[in-house]
């Protein structure tokens, strides 16, 4: 598989009335921490050099007067259609839609087409075949719904199509079997202590079965009787259709001794040899920790659990397991769109490439971190550390210099 | 020195301009947003801020989605209170982040109260520039009380045409510097002149003063021989320069034009009338001077826009610059030019 390293396009017609809205709060999800995912572009009002009425400018690559494509091989262009009466009815783009959905040169093409209302149907027939996605909300939640609905079902999207690009993970874990139905089952391990009751883990996995196409493991459920309780758990949490790991931390969480196994287990960097290159890359499944302690409550630290980002739980809060089950898709695909970039960074023997930001549990788990016997150059995701975290994690490894990919090249 | 591996840079205290305003359709058209702009703004400001470099920009203080005031504001703060952390640490810790110039001209800065000046003064400094160190004779003045004149009036025009002259006052300070004195302080306070200055997007039209804020910027910039980054990928004025410098034509792109600006912006026809019936105060240059003097300088960058910009880049690397869309390379490209030219230091992690 190419390292080709996925853009997003959102196109709307200038007439359409949440178009621009949508695409806003598109870029903003799909770029938090000012910027950290792929990149967005718009594609919207007239180019500067278009006749009136005339088109956005072309994609990159792409051709308007007829000549072939120019689609460098290695492009990757995922694009969000957002669809409306106004774009059906227009002539020119219409045709645009049609351009886009026939030709993609030696690059790759993804076209997701969102209705906005039920004349999104009526595209041109190449795109008849894809499967729309339907924002939908209640009259009184208005465009924040829609908005909502809509990134719920882009993040899934997208998080299955980058996923299934940079397939296979290459340790542990049985081979999926490369077909859609296969592909098209991501499943969120749910680990949580039953000794504290099941009521956050079982509203988010009803979440899941109820209004996603992902799949949940939940022990409870998920385990036949008479199978060897811990060949089953080390099969989920390694498969290659878990993406992500939920948490949900209560009082004895940190005292159960198959919930620490679980996280320890799902916490372990994967080797991730990326064929021409001399350096180590790693692969880390993201984990997302929800806080669901009572008041007052005491409970023990889980070193293992590292930096990963952790939610409050509150039965206050409504649709909190669709936060929190977005959140984790979210930071999943944000994983997958780091380990592309990751083969873009600076190549030498004495680097090692992470595709997650790092902390002391996960980076004492790479061997030749662990070993100290050579200095080595450690990049990671986003823009850099702060000095205080660099400062401690220098501490602790003197022989590791961090250089983020933002500063790789700088 | 610090102990550690990832201390700061050496504090350069470089004052550096950032230029930036926001057009919609411009953007839009181009494929960009409001986001795109901020993202690319935080990006440079925050490496420039971990350099010790100060950060001039003269926005206003209004809360709005396209004021990037604030935004400027809580970097700074953030930046500052984790360098802050890091020094209580590490007695060795470089201590300065930079802190914002705001320059703001007059009327603008009589909304700025002493309430939001004492909120951010340990982040910003606003320079504020009246009427009389814009060279408005005291007989030309319109008052500071906030009465509105009548539109049409002789009252309306003065204050339109001091408003214009102010805000070139203040660009042109911001470019050389200044002193504010003190009271009982021997020496005056001073604000350092331009070490260099970036400019991104920008309104092209319905702006106020004599012309676009940007295309002003840039003028004082060459007449300062200063070093100017332009990221022209990103629409807007920034682009126009871009082109201007970049283009194989003869004739300036139509924006570097007396007859597209009056077309595009009709007040300046109100503004015109206003000048020519008082009069400038000397050296202020009215939209015909400016856009004539820029179009000229920008056509001498042509040939080797590297040496004319002062960009410490490359020919090839500063039209790169000119034209990338990529946030990360343009980022890059700023800061090499920086550190070549004022040896700025290479960033930690």
């Amino acid at each position: 598989m190419t390292a080709s390293i996925p853009e997003i396009y959102v196109l709307w017609h200038p007439m359409c009335r949440d178009g621009e809205a949508l695409a806003r709060r598109i870029y903003e999800w799909l770029r938090p921490g000012s910027g950290l995912g792929p990149e967005v572009f718009f594609r919207s009002l007239p180019a500067p050099d278009a006749p009136p009425g005339g088109l956005p400018p072309p994609l990159a690559g792409e051709s308007r007067a007829g000549a072939p494509p120019s689609m460098a091989a290695n492009r990757w262009q995922i694009v969000v259609l957002l669809i409306d009466a106004h774009m059906i009815s227009d002539p020119a783009w219409r045709n645009w839609l049609h351009v886009l959905a026939t030709r993609t040169g030696r690059g790759t093409r993804d076209l997701l087409p969102v209705a906005l209302d039920d004349t999104a149907y009526n595209v041109p027939e190449r795109l008849r075949a894809l499967n729309f996605m339907r924002p939908t909300a209640t009259a009184a939640a208005g465009i924040d719904g829609i908005v909502r609905s809509l990134l719920i079902q882009l993040t899934e999207t997208l998080c299955r199509m980058l996923l299934t690009h940079f397939r296979p993970i290459p340790v542990r874990g049985a081979a999926g079997t490369g077909n859609e139905a296969d592909r098209a089952k991501l499943t969120i391990f749910l680990s949580h202590a039953k000794a504290d009751g099941t009521g956050p883990a079982r509203r988010i996995r009803d979440y899941i079965y109820g209004k996603t196409q992902l799949a949940a493991f939940y022990d409870e459920n998920d385990i036949p009787f008479g199978s060897g309780f811990s060949r089953v758990l080390q099969r989920a949490i390694a498969g290659d259709n878990t993406a992500a790991l939920i948490a949900v931390r209560s009082a004895r969480y940190a005292d159960r001794p198959w919930c620490r196994r679980e996280i320890s287990s799902f916490r372990v960097p994967l080797a991730d040899p990326v064929p021409g290159r001399l350096g180590r890359h790693w692969h880390l499944n993201p984990v997302l920790v929800v806080d669901a302690l009572d008041g007052g409550a005491v409970t023990s630290g889980i070193p293992e659990l590292g930096n990963a980002p952790v939610v409050r739980w509150s039965d206050e809060v409504s649709e909190q397991e669709e936060r929190i089950v977005t959140m984790v898709l979210r930071d999943t695909m944000l994983t997958a769109f780091h380990r592309a970039l990751g083969r873009t960074m600076p190549d030498d023997r004495a680097s090692i490439v992470l595709d997650w930001v790092p902390d002391l549990a996960t980076l004492l788990c790479i061997p030749e971190v662990r070993a100290r016997r050579r200095a080595l150059t450690v990049y990671y995701p986003g823009r850099g550390l702060s000095l205080l975290e660099l400062n401690m994690l220098e501490d602790h490894f003197p022989r590791l210099t961090f250089r983020s990919f933002e500063r790789a090249e700088t | 020195m610090s102990t550690f591996k990832y201390s700061a840079g050496a504090s350069t205290s470089l004052l550096i301009g950032l230029s930036i305003s926001y057009q919609r359709d411009n953007l839009l058209a181009r494929g960009l947003g409001l986001e795109h702009l901020r993202e690319m703004l935080l990006r440079l400001a925050r490496e420039l801020l971990r350099q010790g470099a100060n950060l001039a920009y003269g926005g206003h203080w209004q809360e709005a989605e396209d004021n990037f005031t604030y935004d400027l504001l809580r970097l700074v703060s953030a930046e500052q209170q984790e360098r802050q952390l890091a020094q209580d640490l590490d007695a060795d810790e470089e201590p300065r982040i930079g802190r914002l110039y705001n320059h703001s001209a007059w009327p603008a800065y009589l909304s700025i109260t002493p309430q939001i000046e004492a909120q951010w003064i340990n982040c910003c400094r606003i320079v504020r520039i009246d009427q009389a160190q814009a060279g408005i004779a005291e007989a030309d003045r319109s008052p500071d009380d906030g009465t509105v004149a009548a539109p049409g009036s002789d009252g309306h025009r003065r204050r339109l045409r001091n408003a214009a002259i102010a805000l070139s006052a203040m660009r042109r300070i911001a470019t050389v510097g200044t002193e504010i004195a003190i009271p009982h302080r021997s020496r005056p306070e001073r604000v350092p002149p331009l070490a260099a200055r970036i400019l991104l997007g920008g309104k092209v039209q319905q702006y106020s003063g004599f012309v676009p804020g940007i295309f002003e910027e840039a003028l004082l910039t060459l007449d300062a021989r200063a070093p100017l980054y332009v990221l022209g990928g990103f629409g807007g004025a920034a682009e126009v320069i871009a082109r201007a410098i970049d283009g194989s034509g003869k004739a300036p792109p139509p924006e570097l034009t007396e007859a597209w600006q009056h077309e595009h912006t009709p007040a300046l026809a109100t503004l015109a009338d206003a000048a020519k019936a008082i009069g400038l105060p000397p050296g202020v240059r009215d939209t015909k001077a400016a856009l004539k003097d820029l179009a000229k300088g920008l056509a001498g960058a042509r040939r080797q826009p590297a040496k004319a910009l002062r960009t410490g880049l490359s020919d090839d690397e500063t039209r790169e610059l000119m034209r990338t869309t990529d946030m990360r390379r343009a980022t890059q490209l700023v800061l090499t030019g920086l550190h070549r030219g004022f040896g700025m230091h290479e960033l930690p992690g």
